[in-house]
């Protein structure tokens, strides 16, 4: 037998195909799902896993999942061990089990070759709704048992029969059944596409080949995860910040109390040492991370700066050179029964920044500035006046993406930990009883510096005159706005109002619950990015450009960049564009 | 009609390859490629291959051509000044887009091109619902300032494109229309371009069409002018599909012509594989500027639904928000820029480079003797004795050996610290490396192993390095059919003239009205046979497929299942709900019979068959093919000439077979065989492992 060294050209071609099924996943469930969240907006993972739970090859999709999924199928492998067969389906959502946040629902199937077990399928989708006392299950709880339907690992399929008592209970938990159980459908459906593609190649190349190429898979990554920090600068970053607040109204005069994360990062030789020593005790609303939710951020932000480029296939091969390490009880390390339902996204998307912040004191040509820090997930649920049916509503909006050593950031896109998309308009009206009346961007919210932070989004959604909703906002960067570097200026934080017909507009704090009367509307301003660079060192004819297509005003060209006469940038710019 | 011919511009060269229908005789010709006006080259072209057959005007019953003008004014950013009108409040969807980023760790990533930049995206007032009503009606008061302003802006074109227009295109036409009375420039409405749901990516379709648009109604305005002067029949063009169209519907919906010319050599390399019995191909497409390669499985060529434009060689087929998306079926296939006029330079870290520049048709290869003075792939093919000085363009060029080796001393051996001989062969592994990324990419990376297919090469470098290729991949065999340069040529004249209509209905299949959908169709079949009337297509080569695209109510993408062509009753209808479950289930492992199917377009595909061609050139029943020896890479080999050689001649490298456009190297360690059609094939001798 050859070892996957001694034939390179079959090594690259199995390694492609295992990213490809990942690939295959995401187009199954996609294409099949009913929500909006998963078919338009695409928040969902897909992974494939050898035998002890090792993410071999991580789909196109979330960052955010690809530090906690291998603990969501070891799970599985800790409570199944051998007993693990063809045509069984594991079910499983819990952030204590190595899950990410109770909406965040796995459907893990193991593959199998003539008997021989060659790994697993993981998917990982976001559920609109699963279950707890508000729609869309986002609301500001102190109990994980208030978040809404809790499934540690269990068996949903027996070799192929489905445990039809546990579907029902699911389905009895949840608030739109007929449609999660259409998401669970293209789940299932993803999952064995994954699991007879794996057989094919074990077909062609032999289970045992197969498998020792899926090992060897992690170990390039690692490989080349070492030469690359070989080549780069020892030395040791410090970095702290505070969030918004946990949703729970608990502070000093009755508001929602900030808290702080810190960390420390070391690099010597080709390994890397994460260390949250100093971070704040666990809080009493849902922004608590388990550890392996903290560290996809970390992972997150240390592969987008040590591989710049994106050259290293991402699997858990990347994470053997990275330790990471946080006090037990802490809100980056938190204990059962802590709710977590907002540090799924909220938590990971801080680490990554953090990340940057620290390894730009010993390597600032490697990092960018603070990106939008936040999903800013806007729920809304109720009855659709139109048919009669109940309906959640799920939307990220995008923010700014950091500015980088060498560029401006870019105006609203995906960023960090994140990169679901939009949901259409059209799509979202079609489906909810709501209009869009603006989704624009918004300019100066991204941070002056020689090279300007990406600009942030303005959107507003009117319910329709005979219905109504009970929406929850879950949005970090309110109060802690997002930062620049090296001299750069910090992004415009986050605003949402809600204003009912014939009332003043009403500001919502950055987590929790509200109603949302007939015809009333909701604006949101998502976070610009930080800046890089000192803003006096921004070339005039880039500040020309960006009068000239509004991504600047003259007043805000004035005051941050220090010029005194905006117009005759201006005019260069136009006379430059005939 | 007796003579068909097709024009392939290419980037350096302009091909013209002829088929007359009775005898089934190939012909070919070729004159450089002219970029400021490409009517000069192709009629040059045309006049060289006309007086060669002998052949009249009246003679050539179809002419079709392939372009790049649309996919190069997109790559290099270079469309028209084009503004877009969106609904107020919406100004930004075309660089919003759908907010994901194609990379999830590139730190240094862009956004992709505004190629309508902020300053030219304008707003209207109105706004339609999503069941088609009018929420707010069009605000007519504003189009006269807003006219002043695409006005004072000197734009070239517009696009419309208004939130709900497919349910309800009431705002935008009345806005077209004022916009097309008072503004001399082409206005492009997204209920015309693409009908569909989902309002960046019709957007986008409909600014691609606006950018590109007025770029291409010159060029083939300028074109048929030309040939139309000669005496010829109007001239088609390749679309992105497969198919061929007319120049007034492409016109109509420039989107259609991206990626024009490579579809041509695909469309080419389908047939030669159903002929040459070889249904499992890799493409490799060679020209002067750029090295295209695509996959045949199974006799057929793979399209996309959704493709981007300018989304980089590695473009995954899942949308991954590098380019710029575009809803029209494209084929699918890789692009690198490396071709017989790539340039060779040292980077200042003392790597080898090649290309992204090319030295083009002018000034062409420093041998040319046209003023390069920078190497050239060709070049160093020349220095290695993989070309001969006679044999470039069947020797009708003078070829100056001495400038190629001066000027890859100069610029390359000196700097490098390296011979002549030794700087040439590190230029030739440099670009067959990156030739071999381009095959890995439709196949490799697509999960399918090169090591199943037989590599088809062709375009005019093709074959000087297909061997070379296929080594590096694992491959064993080589096609190259007749006509290496001209191949590509060679798909327009084979492939049906086809255009694609679509109407969006939204309807449940238990709730829909038969009648209502047989009249959509009948619509649609009017304006399919007035575009097959306008073309000449005989009523007995017609053909119009019905299908329609459907899905489970609740999800967001469709599967096309076909519909019966009879008339559309509730028997039609109870198939196509039938049909769909059963698509289901065969696409995705699971269908949900509970849940209502919902109809959302419906498709007719109007075709005007092209009778069947056969790719041959029957090589001569004996000869002597051996036109003496040379060095190659310093090993004396056997040069052939590829026209003496008699079906069955078998060859054992290292050799070369030398045509007027093209050689064939056959490296130590491979065969050579000519086939009854023309077609060289080359076997590996030894298959290592």
């Amino acid at each position: 037998m050859n070892t996957p060294i001694q034939d390179p050209a079959t090594f690259e071609i199995v390694k492609n195909s295992l990213y490809k099924i990942a690939e295959e996943m995401r187009v199954v469930l996609a294409k099949t799902a009913y929500s909006p969240i998963l078919k338009s907006a695409g928040d969902y993972s897909c992974g494939v896993f050898d035998c002890a739970g090792d993410m071999v090859a991580q789909g196109p999709d979330l960052p955010i999942h690809l530090g906690s999924m291998p603990d969501a199928v070891r799970a599985v492998v800790k409570a199944f061990d051998q007993d693990v067969h063809e045509g069984d389906v594991f079910i499983h959502n819990d952030p204590y089990f190595g899950g990410s946040h109770l909406p965040d629902v796995n459907v893990i199937r193991p593959a199998f070759h003539k008997g021989v077990h060659l790994g697993f399928a993981c998917l990982r989708a976001h559920w609109p709704d699963i279950g707890s006392a508000t729609p869309g299950s986002y609301g500001a709880v102190t109990e994980i048992y208030g978040e809404g339907l809790r499934l540690p690992p269990v068996r949903l399929y027996s070799k192929g029969e489905l445990n039809k008592a546990l579907e029902d209970v699911i389905l009895a938990n949840v608030r739109t059944p007929d449609e999660r159980k259409g998401d669970l459908g293209s789940q299932l459906a993803a999952t064995l596409r994954a699991c007879d593609r794996l057989a094919a190649l074990a077909e062609r190349y032999g289970a045992r080949r197969l498998t020792a190429y899926m090992a060897e898979v992690m170990d390039y990554s690692d490989r080349l995860m070492r030469a690359a920090l070989s080549d780069l600068p020892d030395g040791e970053g410090y970095f702290e910040d505070f969030c918004d607040g946990d949703g729970i109204a608990d502070g000093p005069d009755g508001e929602d109390a900030p808290f702080w994360v810190r960390m420390k990062v070391t690099k010597a030789g080709d390994s890397i040492i994460v260390d949250f020593d100093g971070t704040d005790p666990q809080v009493p609303g849902p922004m608590n991370a388990a550890l392996s939710v903290s560290s996809s951020g970390v992972f997150c932000g240390l592969k987008t700066a040590i591989d710049p480029n994106s050259l290293i296939p991402p699997n858990s091969g990347c994470w053997r050179a990275i330790q990471v390490k946080a006090p037990k009880g802490s809100v980056v390390n938190c204990e059962f029964p802590a709710p977590v339902v907002y540090s799924n996204h909220e938590m990971s998307h801080r680490t990554a920044d953090m990340v940057m912040g620290a390894l730009s004191q010993f390597m600032p040509d490697q990092v960018m500035a603070c990106s939008q820090g936040t999903s800013a997930v806007l729920t809304l649920g109720g009855v659709d006046p139109r048919t009669g049916n109940r309906y959640v509503s799920y939307e990220t909006i995008k923010g700014g993406f950091g500015a980088r050593p060498n560029k401006d950031g870019i105006n609203v896109i995906a960023s960090g930990i994140s990169n679901t998309m939009n949901t259409p308009v059209e799509v979202l009206e079609m489906a909810f009883p709501v209009r869009v009346e603006h989704y624009e961007i918004q300019p100066d919210s991204g941070g002056a510096g020689r090279y300007r932070g990406g600009n942030g989004a303005r959107r507003r959604w009117r319910m329709l005159d005979d219905a109504s909703a009970t929406g929850a906002l879950c949005m970090e960067r309110m109060t802690s706005p997002p930062f620049g570097l090296m001299g750069g200026h910090p992004g415009i934080s986050a605003t949402v109002t809600v204003t009912s017909p014939g009332e003043q507009p009403r500001h919502l704090p950055s987590k929790g619950a509200f109603n949302v009367s007939p015809g009333a509307v909701i604006d949101m301003i998502t976070p610009g990015s930080g800046g890089y660079g000192l803003a006096s060192e921004r070339d005039h004819a880039a500040i020309g450009k960006d009068l000239l297509d509004g991504y600047v005003t003259p007043s805000a060209v004035r005051s941050f960049y220090g010029v005194n006469d905006p117009e005759e940038l201006l005019n260069v710019a136009k006379e430059e564009d005939q | 009609m007796a003579w068909r011919i097709g024009v392939d511009i290419g980037g350096t060269f302009t091909d013209v390859a002829l088929v007359d229908d009775t005898s089934g005789k190939i012909g070919v010709a070729k004159a450089p490629t002219t970029p400021k006006d490409f009517a000069q080259g192709v009629l040059s072209a045309l006049a060289q291959a006309m007086d060669r057959y002998f052949i009249k005007s009246a003679d050539v019953g179809l002419l079709s051509h392939a372009t790049t003008v649309v996919t190069n004014a997109i790559l290099e950013e270079k469309g028209a000044r084009a503004a877009v009108i969106m609904t107020r409040g919406f100004r930004d969807v075309l660089e919003l887009r759908r907010s994901a980023r194609p990379d999830l760790y590139d730190l240094f990533q862009d956004a992709p091109a505004n190629l309508i930049p902020r300053r030219r995206r304008f707003e209207i007032t109105e706004r339609i619902g999503f069941d088609g009503a009018v929420i707010t009606p069009l605000a007519e008061e504003e189009i006269d300032e807003l006219i002043e302003s695409l006005r004072a802006d000197r734009v070239e074109a517009v696009a419309v494109s208004l939130l709900f227009s497919f349910v309800n295109p009431k705002h935008e036409r009345a806005l077209g229309k004022r916009l097309s009375s008072a503004l001399d420039v082409p206005v492009y409405l997204s209920s015309e371009v693409l009908p569909e749901i989902r309002e960046f990516e019709r957007t986008s379709t409909t600014a691609i069409c606006a950018y590109v648009g007025p770029i291409l109604a010159s060029y083939l305005e300028r074109l048929e002018r030309a040939t139309k002067g000669l005496g010829l029949p109007r001239m088609y063009v390749m679309g992105s599909n497969g198919g061929v169209f007319e120049a007034s519907e492409g016109v109509a919906m420039p989107a259609m012509a991206v990626e024009s010319g490579p579809a041509a050599g695909v469309v080419a390399a389908a047939l030669a594989a159903r002929q040459a019995e070889r249904p499992n191909l890799l493409t490799f497409d060679m020209g002067g500027t750029t090295a295209k390669a695509s996959l045949i499985r199974n006799g057929l060529y793979e399209t996309t639904p959704e493709y981007e434009v300018a989304g980089g060689a590695s473009a995954n087929r899942w949308m991954n928000g590098a380019g710029h998306p575009i809803r029209v079926p494209v084929i699918d296939l890789a692009e690198v820029s490396a071709g017989g006029g790539s340039i060779a330079w040292v980077d200042p870290a003392g790597g080898i480079r090649v290309g992204p520049k090319s030295a083009g048709a002018e000034p062409g290869p420093v041998c040319y003797g046209r003023g390069g003075t920078e190497p050239t792939v060709t070049d160093c093919n020349l220095i290695l004795g993989n070309l001969d000085a006679d044999s470039l363009l069947g020797g009708e060029m003078h070829i100056n050996f001495d400038a190629a080796s001066a000027a890859i001393s100069e610029k390359l051996a000196m700097p490098l610290g390296l011979t002549v001989e030794a700087a040439a062969a590190a230029v030739i592994d440099v670009v067959n490396h990156s030739m071999a990324e381009a095959l890995k990419i439709v196949s490799v990376e697509r999960g399918h192993d090169p090591r199943d297919f037989t590599l088809a090469a062709f375009g005019g470098a093709g074959p000087l390095h297909a061997a070379a290729l296929a080594e590096e991949l694992g491959m064993v065999e080589v096609i190259c059919p007749p006509i290496p340069g001209a191949f590509s040529a060679l798909g327009l004249v084979g492939s049906d003239l086809k255009r694609d209509y679509v109407r969006t209905v939204y309807v449940r299949s238990d709730l829909a009205d038969p009648d209502s959908i047989e009249q959509a169709y009948k619509e649609m079949e009017a304006e399919g046979a007035a575009m097959l009337d306008r073309a000449g297509m005989p009523l007995d080569r017609r053909r119009f497929e019905r299908s329609l695209d459907a899905r489970y109510i609740r999800q967001s993408y469709e599967l096309n299942v076909p519909s019966p062509s009879r008339r559309f009753d509730p028997g039609a209808l109870a198939q196509v709900s039938e049909a769909f479950h059963n698509r289901h289930k065969q696409t995705y492992g699971h269908d949900n019979r509970s849940e209502p199917v919902q109809i959302v377009s419906l498709r007719l595909a109007a075709i005007g068959e092209i009778p069947p061609l056969a790719v041959r050139q029957t090589p001569l029943a004996s000869g002597n093919p051996l036109k003496g020896q040379r060095l190659m890479r310093g090993v004396e080999g056997l040069v052939l000439d590829r026209q003496k050689m008699p079906a069955g001649y078998l060859v054992n490298g290292p050799a070369v077979i030398e045509s007027l456009e093209s050689t064939i190297c056959v490296p130590i360690g491979w065969q050579a065989e000519m086939d009854g059609d023309g077609f060289v094939k080359l076997m590996r001798l030894e298959t290592g492992q």
